[in-house]
């Protein structure tokens, strides 16, 4: 029965998601290709989102870029070179970082990252910069410790094979382990990406919520998840704004499956 | 390596193959900077505590701790948040634990492999990636629009059970795993039934490491805001600063510090954040050396080894 709970609760929040999201379009007429593509947003009129859409994309874009390839290097140094001390010190670290609140990461962002970037640049600071890396930092303990997995799990004679033929140990690492972890790696890098799209208020703590495109990584900017925290409040039930906050969640809830669809593929591929 | 045994090679040779002494530079500095980046990690995480430290030290007054917040002028406390912030706590896990532990043991101990056991876990994880923001909506959902609750501790706390049931199962199913099957076999073969031998036998041994699954997941359960904002609401009970009852507004501290920051009105946002982040800070640090502690406590007493 409890194992049926949770079919029974993704089922329902896939049914009640896709259910106040495409009111949007069922209700109010408004068209899909406008909501995805169109840059013009009149929250009563016309919400098209592509602005959020296009802020989610590019702060993910940043924290995988720069999040991902540190992680899976810790995953490297954590399977294949630590000592065990070390090991010790750095595992626990990591579940400290997985554990400290997103809010309190955004607020860290606000009181160190944004005024960093501000005396640096000029710039007021919060943008898409500052989410970016407040986002690469947060991804990393689900890199770090899924492509760990990853490289733990390939079979020992690889790497002593490759080591009696004479390679050094970073030869062996990046010619033998990382193409054999390929998938344990991509699995990593895509959870990697479902954490950062999906993240919320450390984002919007500092990424301005201005209602524009990102023309630069210095330009404050919007995000979905930011967008719906923000304005969800003051929508009134059954008002456009609200169904189009609701067809962004819906929107990110499908991203989501979809990436988790890709893992399994990934995770098949391997066995 | 053979290289080096072999007759006179040129030095030529050696360099103009992909040289030996090269390699094994490039491996050193490999090594080297794989090393800073780990420890780039710890150093990392060792300044966001001081700093948080710095910023909230001078706040950590009673005053703040047990005060009640205020709207509109300086000098609020966070009381009643970090009150909210542990019922929520506990009424999620008294939903969740019994759920998601049922659940793991089914999978793991019962259920066949077969289309619907893939299911079920194809299931968890995709509730797993689902966005806490996303689960707050449909909390809001199902539970405000639908069932017509308030926002209220209740509403936050199931949103909450929803939200980290996959996690909680998933900590209950490796708990299990590394539960020897010889153990499984051993206590049938005295002729204990299934049931017996789960609730004995096998629950026993795995509680250590299901119990350091748990506490970090309530650590995780205490800092939750995306999905608390449109569920659990954004403050406190009207009532009485501390209700315990369930179905008023329960304002966390998590949720309590996003909103001084982002909405409220009060002149002192930075003290309340300053303080809000330190002592969040805090109990997470808390909860993982509990984690730790408990597991380790509990692995020994009930098996009697040494985890």
């Amino acid at each position: 029965m409890a194992a049926g709970f949770v079919i029974l609760a993704m089922a329902l929040l896939l049914i009640y998601l896709a259910g106040e999201g495409l009111k949007l379009f069922v209700v109010d007429h408004f068209s899909v290709f406008q909501f995805l593509f169109s840059g013009d947003y009149q929250p009563d009129t016309h919400p098209g989102a592509a602005i959020f859409i296009v802020g989610s994309l590019s702060v993910t874009l940043f924290a995988i870029c720069f999040g991902g390839p540190f992680g899976i290097a810790v995953g490297i140094f954590l399977s294949e070179l630590a000592p065990l001390r070390m090991a010790q010190i750095l595992k626990p670290a990591i579940d400290v970082m997985v554990g400290i609140p997103s809010v309190v990461y955004g607020w860290l962002g606000l009181q160190l990252l944004v005024p960093l970037i501000r005396n640096a640049t000029g710039s007021p600071g919060f943008g898409l910069l500052a989410a970016g890396i407040v986002l690469s930092i947060m991804i990393l303990p689900t890199v770090i410790t899924l492509s760990e997995d990853a490289f733990r799990s390939l079979s020992p004679t690889l790497r002593e094979g490759s080591l009696a033929l004479g390679a050094t140990r970073w030869q062996t690492i990046v010619r033998v382990l990382l193409p054999s972890a390929s998938s344990g790696l991509t699995v990593a890098l895509i959870l990697g990406i479902a954490r950062a799209i999906g993240e919320t208020l450390a984002v919007q703590l500092v990424i301005g919520n201005a209602t524009q495109f990102p023309r630069g990584l210095l330009n404050p900017t919007s995000t979905m998840p930011t967008e719906i925290v923000q304005d969800l409040g003051g929508a009134a039930q059954g008002s456009m704004l609200e169904h189009a906050l609701f067809s962004m969640a819906f929107l990110l809830l499908l991203i989501a499956m979809s990436l988790i669809l890709i893992v399994r593929y990934a995770l098949r591929k391997r066995t | 390596m053979g290289i080096s045994v072999q007759p006179p090679v040129s030095k030529s040779t050696l360099l103009g193959s992909p040289g030996v002494r090269a390699r094994r530079a490039t491996d050193r500095v490999a090594t080297v900077v794989l090393w800073g980046m780990a420890i780039s990690i710890i150093v990392m995480l060792a300044c966001f505590v001081l700093y948080l430290l710095y910023l909230g030290a001078q706040y950590m007054t009673p005053d703040f701790i047990f005060g009640v917040p205020k709207e509109g002028e300086a000098g609020g406390g966070i009381g009643p948040e970090i009150f909210n912030s542990f019922y929520i706590l506990v009424l999620t896990l008294v939903m969740t634990v019994p759920i998601a532990v049922s659940a793991g043991v089914y999978i793991q101990e019962y259920a066949r492999p077969g289309r619907f056991r893939g299911f079920v876990q194809f299931s968890a994880e995709a509730l797993a990636t689902v966005p806490s923001i996303v689960m707050g909506l449909f909390g809001l959902l199902i539970f405000v629009y639908f069932f017509h609750l308030r926002f209220s501790a209740i509403v936050g706390a199931m949103t909450l059970t929803i939200l980290n049931l996959p996690a909680l199962m998933r900590v209950t199913q490796e708990a299990l795993r590394t539960v020897p099957d010889s153990l499984r076999e051993a206590s049938m073969s005295v002729g204990a039934t299934k049931w017996q031998t789960i609730t004995k036998a096998v629950l026993p041994s795995a509680i250590g490491p299901m119990t350091t699954g748990i506490v970090l997941i309530a650590g995780r359960i205490f800092g939750e805001t995306a999905a608390l904002i449109y569920t659990a609401g954004l403050s406190v009970s009207a009532n009485s600063p501390y209700d315990f009852s369930l179905t008023h507004t329960a304002e966390t501290l998590a949720v309590h510090l996003w909103y001084t920051r982002s909405e409220s009105t009060v002149p002192d946002v930075a003290r309340i954040g300053n303080g809000s982040a330190l002592v969040l800070l805090f109990m997470v640090l808390l909860f993982n050396i509990a984690a730790r502690v408990l597991g380790r406590t509990l692995t020994k007493r009930l098996t009697g080894k040494s985890s």
